[in-house]
């Protein structure tokens, strides 16, 4: 089974009808897919670095002068992605009536004495990568941190060339904050 | 003098079956030891056509079920499933239905055999099993487990279970899954692998014990003699395929059906996620400081975190972790730890395993660690504890499961397969119904939440109830007759979606006019966990769908606004206007309602919020947004304020118009809104930070990360990293 990019764009558009994307899911995977997303992807930013991996609907862990950082497709760079990419970008958090209801009017409204909604736009170019919503007072959530090397060595084939130790590196940067503090 | 022969393979005990297949998994990491494969790949037809006899055998007996069932339950919405399992309580092959229970059926099997149930209670060709204890393992009481052992030549193959939601187990009022049950008792009868029958015949001592102990008698029976019968069905043509496909091919072939499984669960996860570490949090609100429960350490307000952690391996498999939840409490939302395989088994045929082949292979490369002891998910009074809801808190873990899983489909390029869902929570009734009788009552309406959208397209509507993928709303007539309500509303509620560029389903609220109740009592149906705080579940830039809320609606003088035809409230309207009605009161209640006194022609709402929106919602395109306008499943207040669309109607064409100048102004005024709004994540820390240090935050919130960390050196560690806090800070 496998699909042309063209078709796969199109998926990915939500230009496909309905009928052909409940194909697509019920027939079995296609082995190439990863590699065809990946060409998609890379066509479509507007920078060289190769992607590794992308995270979200604009950020992807990408290749750059032998490290690996998070970028966004404006080009707006968070830095090594084993450390939260949340900690990089701006925060605009709802956490009164009033900056609820401009999204959850009325009673669709959590109550901000114990949630907290958490917008993360990307600095470069305001858009909405994550919507965080927890009680009070919980730390930032680290939605993924990815084993790249495995990923690229054991399930794909193919080791990169260069190696990174598996760890969250979001704490030294924490750390860092509150020895300012 | 010879020892007494075992009903296992070779004459074995069933428990020395049970004991050198787990010994054999544990040496080979392959199911009973099967390194080699063969038998199936031997002869592909005949292997397709031996496991699509088993299948239609289930799907067929479950239909037999419903049609001898009297329960709407069973007839429409799908709370039952069947399964057929190896004679240690392995599922081979599952019917579609309720899944949620396909795992746990096979453990009340295996703790049957480890219980000596052979030596001790008699295991006999036609006996007739009864379960409906999460001690030894379920969700909880009203899910009844009918259990039948196949017998061929004086050795059990084979076990086929049918579990069936019903409506009636004898719990205290209002009787179905009552929040108000904190201790055991209160859950009504429990059946511990009880044998109630044999010669496939249900003893009559025990239909007496249900004829005078439920107010659901009929239902209940009719139930058991539903779930025997297609228990019957599927045992025969399980004889049937013996005959004709020999008893060795039988036992081979069935063990093999769960080893296959088990390595495609492993490519598929190799094949369409990527390892790693995946985290998120489920807050767990349970307000029973105003219920009516005597137990008085219960009556008291708490919130508990629920950390989860997955770690999928570069070997295929995936490991659940939930260090750092919260304790547990008096009260029935303690799942046990059986209790969250049920989530996975659930959630795994709607994610990976969806081609039918879904058994216990399916859930072998999953480990679920042993949560630690004493909390939530595993509690040491278990025995003590009324067990009715321990649903709740399963959802919300496997609401969030699916999310990750989603995002890691996203990540390879599977974006299709993305999705998460959402539970809801509403009425249930005890009294006396149209019919003059006193019982429990619990309407269905299961099918009416938005499912969560997907990476190519927005989520289903009224798609989202995650414990039976195949339910709808009902046949709302069907439950008329059976409740004494009158369905008032199947309109779409625009503000109940969670945005993104791709939204949510989108969710119908229920609106049951009581009609022809004398005495009643109202308490919470619980079905999620959330109140005050909305579950995580937007999707990668896209929102969570709005807070959930129940209402009762208690109009100033029902009898003249019909007289005088005003009205009646049918739909939500704007959620800031809903409680502000002309000619009623509107009372709104928490996810869990104290036990309250209703009465004829009050409105019980139920207005359910959908799953996760994907994505930003300003790229949403245009032409879906004017899809939904055109459809009536949204309005022009949310195309401008969420989606940053501009629009009209065009009353000549009777559709809707997109305004594409006026939109990209709207979303680069909102890109710059964003911008000059927003703060570097340190400075939010700073401020957040002294919040934590001052402890400024609700003590409820305080107690719950307070017992987060009695439970957990890690949770403690990280919260006090993430803080920057001195070790020997305390909350």
């Amino acid at each position: 089974m496998e699909y042309s990019k063209e078709e796969l764009k199109d998926l990915y558009d939500g230009r496909l009808t309905w009928e052909r994307v409940k194909q697509i899911m019920s027939h079995p995977k296609d082995d190439d897919r990863f590699d065809k997303y990946i060409d998609i992807l890379q066509e479509r930013v507007p920078w060289p670095e190769r992607i590794l991996l992308p995270l979200n609907e604009h950020l992807y862990v990408v290749e750059k002068d032998g490290q690996r950082i998070v970028k966004c497709d404006c080009g707006y760079e968070f830095g090594d992605y084993r450390r939260n990419w949340k900690l990089s970008a701006l925060i605009f958090a709802r956490d009164d009536y009033d900056k609820l209801h401009e999204v959850f009017p009325g009673g669709r409204s959590p109550n901000p004495q114990f949630c907290e909604v958490r917008e993360f736009y990307c600095p470069g170019c305001a858009s909405l990568l994550k919507v965080e919503s927890v009680p009070v007072g919980c730390p930032i959530v680290f939605d993924f941190l990815p084993d790249i090397d495995a990923f690229y060595r054991d399930w794909l084939g193919r080791p990169l060339a260069q190696q990174a130790d598996l760890m969250d590196l979001s704490y030294d940067t924490t750390a860092q904050w509150a020895r300012k503090a | 003098m010879s020892q007494p022969k075992g009903l296992g393979d070779g004459g074995k005990t069933l428990k020395e079956v049970l004991q050198e297949n787990r010994r054999l998994y544990a040496e080979t990491g392959c199911y009973a030891g099967i390194t080699d494969p063969h038998v199936l790949q031997d002869d592909p037809v005949k292997a397709e056509l031996f496991h699509s006899r088993i299948m239609s055998a289930l799907i067929s007996g479950r239909e037999t079920c419903k049609m001898i069932s009297g329960s709407p339950f069973v007839g429409e919405v799908a709370e039952l499933c069947m399964g057929l399992y190896t004679p240690e309580g392995d599922n081979i092959i599952q019917s579609t239905g309720i899944q949620v229970h396909i795992r746990l059926m096979g453990d009340n099997v295996t703790w049957m055999v480890e219980n000596e149930y052979e030596a001790e209670v008699g295991i006999n060709d036609g006996d007739l099993f009864l379960a409906n204890d999460p001690v030894i393992a379920g969700i909880h009481a009203p899910d009844l487990y009918d259990i039948l052992p196949i017998f061929w030549e004086g050795e059990v193959v084979a076990w086929v279970c049918t579990v069936i939601m019903d409506m009636d187990v004898g719990a205290v009022s209002p009787g179905c899954m009552p929040a108000t049950a904190v201790e055991r008792g209160a859950d009504g009868m429990k059946f511990c692998c009880e044998k109630i029958g044999s010669n496939d015949t249900i003893r009559r001592d025990f239909e007496i014990k249900i004829e005078i102990g439920l107010d659901l008698a009929d239902l209940f029976l009719l139930d058991r003699k539903g779930a025997v019968a297609a228990n019957i069905r599927v045992r025969e043509e399980v004889k049937n395929l013996i005959r004709e496909f020999g008893v060795d091919y039988f036992k081979s072939a069935c063990r093999e059906i769960i080893e296959e499984e088990r390595r495609a669960q492993v490519a598929r996860i190799r094949q369409r996620t990527v390892p790693g570490r995946f985290r998120d949090v489920v807050p767990f609100e349970i307000y029973m400081a105003s219920v009516p429960a005597s137990w008085l350490p219960a009556k008291k307000d708490v919130i508990r975190l629920i950390p989860m952690q997955m770690d999928i391996l570069p070997d295929g498999r995936a490991v659940l972790d939930f260090d750092g939840v919260g304790e547990w409490g008096w009260h029935s939302f303690n799942p046990t730890p059986k209790a969250l395989w049920g989530g996975l088994s659930i959630s795994v045929v709607q994610t990976l395993s969806y081609d039918g082949r879904g058994n216990l292979g399916s859930l072998l490369p999953f480990e679920i660690k042993t949560p630690p002891v004493d909390s939530l998910f595993n509690p040491s009074q278990v025995k003590k504890l009324a067990m009715a809801n321990p649903w709740p808190s399963v959802i919300d873990v496997f609401s969030l499961w699916c999310g990750m899983l989603g995002t890691a489909f996203y990540m390879r390029g599977f974006r299709e397969e993305v999705f998460n869902y959402v539970s809801s929570s509403g009425w249930q009734l005890a009294g006396y119904d149209q019919y003059g009788n006193k019982r429990p009552m619990l309407g269905g309406n299961t099918g009416t939440f938005g499912a969560g959208a997907s990476g190519v397209c927005d989520g289903v509507d009224t798609g989202g109830w995650i414990a039976t993928p195949e339910t709808d709303m009902g046949n709302a007539e069907i439950f008329e007759m059976f409740m004494p309500e009158m369905y008032l509303c199947r309109a779409f509620e625009p503000y109940s979606v969670g945005y993104g560029r791709f939204r949510s389903g989108v969710s119908v609220p229920t609106m049951d006019m009581l009609h022809r109740i004398t005495v009643g009592i109202g308490s919470g149906a619980i079905g999620c966990a959330h109140d005050r705080i909305m579950p995580n579940i937007g999707l990668l830039g896209g929102y969570p769908g709005g807070k959930r809320n129940t209402f009762l609606i208690r109009y100033h003088n029902f009898q003249e606004m019909i007289e005088k035809r005003v009205p009646l409230i049918h739909e939500i309207g704007h959620p800031a206007e809903f409680t502000s009605q002309e000619h009623a009161d509107v009372f709104y209640y928490d996810h869990m309602p104290p036990t309250i006194e209703i009465f004829d022609k009050e409105v019980l709402v139920c207005d359910n919020a959908s799953a996760g929106g994907l994505g930003d919602p300003i790229e949403r395109e245009p032409r879906l947004q004017k899809a939904d306008l055109d459809n009536g499943q949204t309005n022009l207040d949310i195309t401008r304020r969420v989606y940053c669309i501009e629009a009209s109607y065009d009353e000549k064409a009777k559709e809707w118009v997109i305004d594409e100048d006026g939109t990209r102004r709207l979303r680069e005024e909102k890109r710059r809104e964003r911008l000059s709004r927003a703060v570097p994540v340190e400075e939010w820390w700073n401020r957040s930070r002294q919040r934590v240090l001052e402890k400024a935050i609700d003590p409820l919130l305080v107690e719950m990360y307070q017992s987060s960390m009695k439970l957990s050196e890690g949770f403690t560690r990280e919260f006090k990293a993430f803080w920057g806090l001195a070790e020997d800070f305390t909350l």
